[in-house]
């Protein structure tokens, strides 16, 4: 268990949590209608970051995403006494980082794009020592990123995590949705009859978490992260995956303490549809539920790591802020929307995040934490199986395995074709996911070789990766699509592979996993980050195995799977 | 409508990657989404709905749309004639 101890957002409205709170709970919002926006040939409705903003934080030598990255960190450092020596670590949320400077008028500098040297330099400018991690696990990166923290704080590897939410949006990112059709072009209406689509947002957020637990500070007291397994795009219909979080989140806890469920409510027909599916079946459609995207559209990295400040910020206050944009329910479940602020008394709550890989989140932070916080023993974990793919060899548990003498992508579909042949969306995948995809079925086909009959449970698997590249080779593939204005056709398929955690929802899905997926990008390959942050997954008792390890592709000629089946 | 239809499945192998297809292999009436068919999912009609537009100036404003089109290449054919703006 960690405790929350100091927090920050910048946004449009404004650049303290203060502020920002003061303009929710005044029912102000960010979103504004924009037309005529360069790269972005049709209107929309977002929460964007004005110039004189943009100019008031940018800082020498970093980029837009850097400066209020560090601007969001600092400002959150003033409100804490924390040393920044090799037991503070940081903890980047972002979906897609620098994305905005790569465009069609000339690729800028390697150093921009690899996500993991972005980190870097936010890291060395606020001091920080360690290694930093960035969560890339789309939509619910924020709230894996302080599950991710809370865990290395139970395992005593750090005593402060820096957990710092941030996306900028772009015509990229814009269109990208837009050819999804899940924007609507007027301000967004979470869980309501009439509502048609999301709206994005621009925000920083930052949490300190420290051991410094107790009943003056607001404590993760539970967590958890589940995959659907059912589709790469489309939540599961039926809202498993986020059913079981809730449950698991909540754990033996009780409801009695439960002030309100912070949803996800993007506002999409179907996110809203499947989150109250899911909170009915848990058994929690009385509980008040609110959510915030009608006062700042959907932030991406920074919406998990935000609305959890807000709301907690808000319960302190005795308050459940009101969903803008709800009027009448249009999900099923008969759920219990907040429209407008109500008191509260009670002294906990529930965060939920879906996102697209089919992952779900959720976390319970709570006031009033039981007694305890002992260190939580790390399982041992054994490593069963192995593999390295390589643009010219393939290794199974050490042995050489016939390539056809194929080389790069033309090697990864002679392993298809000799070894899996029963999976024609292997042609659909990116070249990230087809990697990811090849080497995990080698890898599953030598366990299932050397089990025999003997079969153990796949669904309580966890799937997590990590790489430097993150997926550079999907974003100039989608890039393409809307480089010529002449010919903008923004391809909603290629837009999708742009989340380089895609690759964990076609393994979740292949497999049927119901564990945790979660890809991590580094700096650099880090054994011992790699191995903290698997042990780290493992914690959450649900897991039975774990698929890990690094998986990155570059270009034709530079990728590298090193993967593992641990238990 | 026999070139509509061919043409249309070549389209649809391309812009979909079916690569183990041949237009042949589709039956025009045939439902393209589901079992039974061709197992397409809710990205490849989002696909289908950029194909339209691109190749023949047919713009759709929703995925549910698609929906009453997109049951099979026949049906996308007929469709596709009467709106054709290119």
């Amino acid at each position: 268990m960690a405790a929350i101890i100091a927090d920050n957002i910048i946004s449009p409205l404004g650049s303290t949590t203060g502020a920002n709170y003061r303009a929710v709970k005044a029912g102000k919002t960010a979103l504004r209608p924009y037309n005529n926006v360069s790269g972005i040939p049709f209107p929309f409705t977002a929460a964007l970051f004005s110039e004189e903003q943009k100019e008031e934080f940018t800082t020498g030598g970093l980029t837009l995403f850097e400066s209020l990255a560090v601007t969001s960190i600092r400002k959150a450092l003033e409100g804490c006494q924390i040393p920044l020596d090799s037991r503070t670590c940081l903890v980047i949320s972002s979906t897609k980082q620098n994305i905005g400077m790569l465009t069609t008028e000339g690729t800028p500098a390697e150093n921009v794009l690899y996500p993991g040297r972005s980190a870097g330099r936010i890291a060395r400018a606020i001091g920080v020592t360690t290694t930093p991690i960035i969560v890339c696990n789309a939509c619910i990166s924020g709230v894996s990123a302080l599950i991710l923290g809370n865990r290395l704080i139970e395992m005593q590897e750090y005593d402060h995590v820096i957990v710092c939410g941030i996306d900028l949006q772009s015509p990229f990112i814009i269109s990208g949705f837009h050819s999804l059709k899940a924007l609507s072009d007027a301000p967004c209406r979470p869980f309501d009859l009439e509502r048609t689509g999301l709206n994005l947002g621009e925000a920083a957020a930052t949490v300190i978490l420290g051991r410094e637990t107790g009943p003056d500070r607001w404590n993760i007291t539970g967590a958890a992260v589940r995959n659907d397994a059912f589709h790469i795009s489309s939540p599961s219909p039926k809202g498993e995956g986020c059913r079981m979080v809730i449950q698991d989140a909540l754990g033996e806890e009780g409801t009695e303490g439960l002030a309100l469920i912070n949803a996800h409510g993007t506002a999409t027909l179907y996110n809203d549809q499947m989150e109250a599916r899911a909170i009915a079946q848990a058994g929690l459609a009385d509980i008040p539920t609110n959510a915030l995207k009608g006062y700042y559209g959907h932030t991406m990295g920074a919406a998990g790591i935000l609305e959890t400040i807000i709301t907690l910020h808000a319960v302190e206050d005795g308050t459940v802020i009101g969903t803008k944009g709800y009027e009448e329910l249009g999900v099923s479940g008969n759920l219990n929307i907040i429209r407008d602020n109500t008191p509260t008394t009670k002294t906990s709550f529930l965060k939920l995040i879906s996102g697209f890989g089919g992952c779900n989140a959720a976390i319970l932070l709570t006031s009033q934490p039981p007694l305890g916080g002992e260190k939580s023993q790390c399982p041992t974990l054994n490593v069963r199986h192995h593999i390295v793919i390589t643009p010219q060899s393939v290794q199974i548990d050490g042995e050489i395995t016939d390539t056809g003498q194929q080389k790069g992508m033309a090697l990864l579909t002679y392993l298809y074709k000799t070894y899996i042949q029963d999976y024609p969306k292997f042609y659909k995948m990116d070249a990230l996911a087809r990697l990811g995809f090849v080497a995990t079925e080698l890898l599953i086909r030598k366990e299932r070789e050397a089990r025999g009959k003997e079969q153990e449970a796949e669904d309580r698997r966890a799937v997590i990766f990590f790489g430097q590249s993150s997926s550079i080779h999907a974003d100039k593939e989608f890039l393409a699509s809307i480089a010529d204005p002449g010919n903008f056709f923004p391809s909603p398929a290629a837009f999708v592979y742009t989340l380089p955690n895609i690759v964990n929802g076609e393994v979740a899905i292949r497999n049927n996993c119901h564990g945790e997926t979660a890809f991590y990008i580094l700096p650099h390959k880090d054994d011992n980050i790699m191995r903290m942050t698997s042990q780290a997954t493992m914690l959450d008792s649900y897991h039975k195995s774990i698929i890990t390890g690094w998986l990155d592709y570059k270009s034709e000629e530079d990728f590298l799977a090193e993967l593992r089946i641990e238990n | 409508m026999e070139e509509l239809i061919l043409e249309l499945k070549e389209q649809i192998i391309e812009v979909l990657n079916l690569e183990e297809l041949t237009p042949e292999d589709i039956d025009p009436k045939a439902p393209l989404f589901g079992a039974g068919g061709l197992g397409l999912d809710s990205i490849d009609a989002l696909e289908l709905i950029v194909l339209l537009e691109k190749r023949y100036g047919i713009r759709l404003a929703s995925a549910a749309e698609g929906k009453g089109i997109f049951t099979s290449v026949e049906n996308i054919a007929q469709y596709v004639s009467q709106h054709r703006k290119k």
